[in-house]
């Protein structure tokens, strides 16, 4: 009914999607499953309309059909029910249904509330939410928000004559166990008017519900496999696409740490409302891996340990003294650096060029009463250029037109040739390609060799397991688990995910 | 050639066309003595928006500096004759503390710059009305020669005027371009939240910012006030607006970053060429504004980065 011919995506420097087929039937609920940065997202995007494709087609009933925006994939009876909420929280229940056709409520020019809100009624209904359509959004819980958007999305049945396609993206992530049921249920008792794709981690869900599931890798359909021979690892393994081999994250590189006293110690810190008493050391030499989902504390800790937000309580030591003050200023004076997530938002100005990125640190070595030794700069910058091999015709070059991988290294030696000794890294390696992540990773070996700590916090699971000596597993905020010992034994994913979830 | 790879090179390129048109509309624009005096008439402006570069290329504005210029004039002339040329300590400190109150506002409090300097500037205004008295003052003719009359001098046929001119944008060049305080000028309007992930003290930056704007408008001010030897709550009415279109035609976008204290003199001279256009066309003074309001929307619609800016209101 619905399918995707040949689709390909391209960014700047990345192939988002290459030659991907899909096809959905009618009443049929599909599972996309794939690593961060498999081209998942992206594909949503080329779905419900967001996005064009560079090259291939979309067909609906064997026309090809082409959207320039969200609201023309709807026309086509394509919705989406999003994973960030799309709510808007001071607006009523109704007025977010209905949000863009008010239309049809106009009389004389003032909008009929009352027919709004039995309208409203009826959409609720379909997703059997008894709730009071004119009560602010913001007053809903989580669940019965996703279950507004789903009714929301639903209001298409009314609008569009042919079949839907509906879009769940991470619909269960903030739902409890009953809900994530009842929305089962719902999305079932749908399937005589709507097909669905449903995105999400939890791979027992997606096996759960989907009747086939595509598994993406790298931007490509790698297979499609019906729910009746369906098997968890063999997905998984298809999704990372590759014997995790011990060469990939250099673990024969990896040395014991050093037992010297720590570089760092956090002792019970608290920020509330984000993680609670965090416990532990960081060693020269030590990779440490936070591990957890999304909204689990893992950046809010980098992010308190950088000096971006106060601990409320406990205490956070470097090289045995306790931190009096909070600012980023004071963390990059005491040794600590930070690769933000947001690398070209955080990491590296665009704008400003490699020296200028590389010194913007620690402007203070390469200035006297506050001028600036430009040639120090210059010569640092290229020194670095060399060492880390980052690909730039000069030291002259805008970063923001540098790859990722190159930006990711600019920020490496931005900390590195200022001394920093502990970094912070938050998913060093998303959205870089294979070669670019190596190339990271033999980063990390050579730090921690020249006595760096490192936390970590990575892209995937099994990249945290190859890099890490220690693993701390959060979960809404609290340390579940340590794994030490990784020369001699390595956790699996099974253990991790156990403690996760 | 890309449009982007141009976009750097628009202000000196409208320069020369303007100029030249002016040029060949009449002739005598080219006249170097007219030239000479045409340029030293808009030193306040300009040193007025070598000062507003600063809060704009952090990606700030600010609408104080008309008010601040107002102000200093009357405080140069109220206390000129108490204490003579070092009045111009007294000028320039004003200017920059309530360049530094509207920064602070502006980081510690989050009032949006175009707000802070807004209420700061008619903080401002009401200082310059209570201490005039809301009347026209004038300076003792011998006095101001004593102190400042060396500001209207010439040294070989240069006058002086220009050379502070010079000598400021020498300065700012200085500031912008070799210091690690320009450096991190550039990184906060480039990229603030890198600079703040790099570890700069990103709000002193940009109080600073604030405050050399406020002290280049204590400066303008002062020169304006010596040169009509007077002060007064509305001596500089009218320059807010070609400040603020000198550095945007100049090419130092609202979202900042790019640009900077030399494109500014650009921008000024741009100004300069416009203003002799208008007055060749005969049009009238009342109408000046209305067409440089209409430059400043289009100035602005050219050179700001539509990618950083994801909802305007």
């Amino acid at each position: 009914m619905y399918a995707l011919r040949k689709i390909d995506k391209v960014f700047p420097g990345v192939k988002a999607l290459s030659a991907v087929d899909l096809d959905i039937g009618r009443g049929e609920i599909i599972g996309l499953v794939g690593e961060n940065g498999a081209g998942k997202s992206t594909l949503m995007k080329v779905i419900y309309g967001a996005y064009q494709p560079d090259s291939g087609s979309i067909e609906i009933d064997g026309q090809t059909v082409r959207f320039s925006n969200p609201r023309q994939a709807m026309h086509h009876g394509i919705g989406m029910v999003f994973q960030e909420q799309s709510l808007i929280t001071n607006l009523t229940v109704m007025e977010n249904i209905f949000l863009g056709y008010e239309q049809q409520f106009v009389r004389y020019g003032i909008i009929d509330w009352k027919a709004m809100a039995e309208a409203a009624k009826a959409q609720l209904a379909k997703v059997k939410l008894a709730i009071d359509p004119s009560a602010i959004t913001s007053s809903l819980s989580f669940a019965q928000r996703q279950l507004v958007e789903l009714a929301k999305v639903l209001t298409l049945e009314e609008r569009v004559d042919g079949d839907l396609v509906i879009l769940l993206d991470e619909p269960t992530s903030v739902l409890a166990r009953e809900e994530v049921e009842l929305l089962f249920s719902i999305v079932r008792d749908l399937r005589n008017r709507a097909s669905f794709i449903f995105v999400s981690h939890r791979m027992e869900e997606v096996l759960e519900i989907s009747d086939r599931i595509y598994v993406m890798k790298d931007g490509e359909v790698v297979d499609v496999v019906s729910r009746d021979v369906a098997d968890i690892d063999a997905i998984q393994h298809k999704m990372v696409g590759r014997e995790i081999d011990k060469e990939y994250y250099r673990e024969q590189l990896q040395k014991a740490y050093s037992d010297q006293a720590p570089l760092l110690s956090l002792e019970d810190v608290s920020v509330s409302g984000r993680f609670s008493n965090v416990s532990f050391d960081l060693h020269a030499g030590e990779v440490l891996c936070l591990v957890g989902t999304e909204g689990s504390g893992r950046e809010a800790i980098l992010r308190t340990i950088f000096g971006m937000e106060h601990p409320t309580s406990g205490q956070l030591s470097v090289r045995g003294k306790p931190v009096a003050r909070f600012s980023p200023q004071a963390a990059v004076a005491a040794g600590i650096g930070y690769t933000p997530r947001e690398r070209k938002v955080e990491g590296i100005v665009a704008g400003m060029n490699v020296f200028e990125n590389m010194t913007l640190s620690q402007l203070g070595n390469y200035s006297r009463a506050g001028v600036l030794n430009v040639s120090g700069e210059r010569a640092t910058a290229r020194q670095w250029i060399e060492r880390l091999a980052i690909k730039t015709p000069s030291e002259h070059k805008d970063c923001g037109g540098l790859s990722g991988g190159n930006q990711q290294k600019v920020v490496l030696a931005k900390w590195r040739s200022g001394g920093s000794d502990i970094l912070l890294l938050d998913h060093p390696t998303r959205g870089l390609d294979i070669g670019a992540k190596e190339d990271v990773y033999d980063m990390i070996r050579e730090m921690s060799d020249a006595g760096v700590g490192i936390i970590l916090v990575a892209d995937t699971l099994e990249e945290a397991i190859g890099l890490a000596h220690t693993i701390i597993v959060l979960k809404d905020g609290v340390a579940q688990q340590r794994f030490d010992g990784f020369l001699t034994q390595k956790p699996s994913l099974y253990d991790l995910l156990h403690h996760m979830i | 050639m890309s449009m982007e790879r141009i976009k750097p090179h628009f202000p000196w390129i409208t320069l020369i066309v303007l100029g030249t048109l002016v040029g060949i509309a009449n002739p005598s624009f080219f006249n170097p003595a007219g030239l000479v005096s045409l340029t030293a008439d808009v030193v306040p402006l300009f040193i007025m928006a070598l000062g507003m570069t600063f809060a704009i290329y952090i990606g700030g504005i600010d609408l104080s500096v008309q008010q601040l210029a107002n102000m200093v004039t009357v405080i140069a002339t109220v206390y000129l004759a108490q204490f003579g040329i070092a009045v111009a300590v007294i000028c320039i400190a004003a200017g920059f503390l309530i360049g530094a109150i509207s920064g602070y506002a502006t980081t510690r409090l989050y009032v949006p710059s175009f707000v802070s300097t807004l209420a700061m500037g008619f903080v401002a205004l009401s200082v310059a009305k209570y201490l005039s008295g809301q009347r026209a003052l004038y300076m003792d003719a011998e006095l101001r020669n004593a102190s400042f009359g060396w500001m209207f001098d010439n040294t070989a046929g240069v006058p002086h005027e220009l050379i502070i001119a010079a000598v400021l944008l020498l300065l700012a060049w200085f500031l912008q371009t070799r210091t690690s305080f320009g450096r991190s000028l550039k990184a906060v309007g480039a990229g603030e939240l890198a600079a703040v992930a790099s570890g700069l003290n990103v709000n002193r930056i940009k109080i600073l910012a604030f405050a050399i704007s406020g002290g280049f408008a204590g400066i303008a001010g002062l020169i304006f006030s010596v040169k009509l030897s007077g002060g007064d709550a509305n001596l500089a009415n009218g320059f807010l607006l070609l400040a603020i279109v000198a550095v945007l035609v100049g090419g130092t976008p609202l979202t900042g970053g790019v640009g900077g204290v030399l494109n500014t003199a650009i921008g000024t001279l741009i100004v300069m060429v416009i203003r002799a256009a208008m007055v060749y066309l005969e049009v009238a003074a009342t109408q000046q504004q209305m067409i440089f309001g209409i430059i400043l929307i289009i100035a602005i619609g050219l050179t700001i980065d539509r990618t950083k800016l994801r909802i305007v209101k």
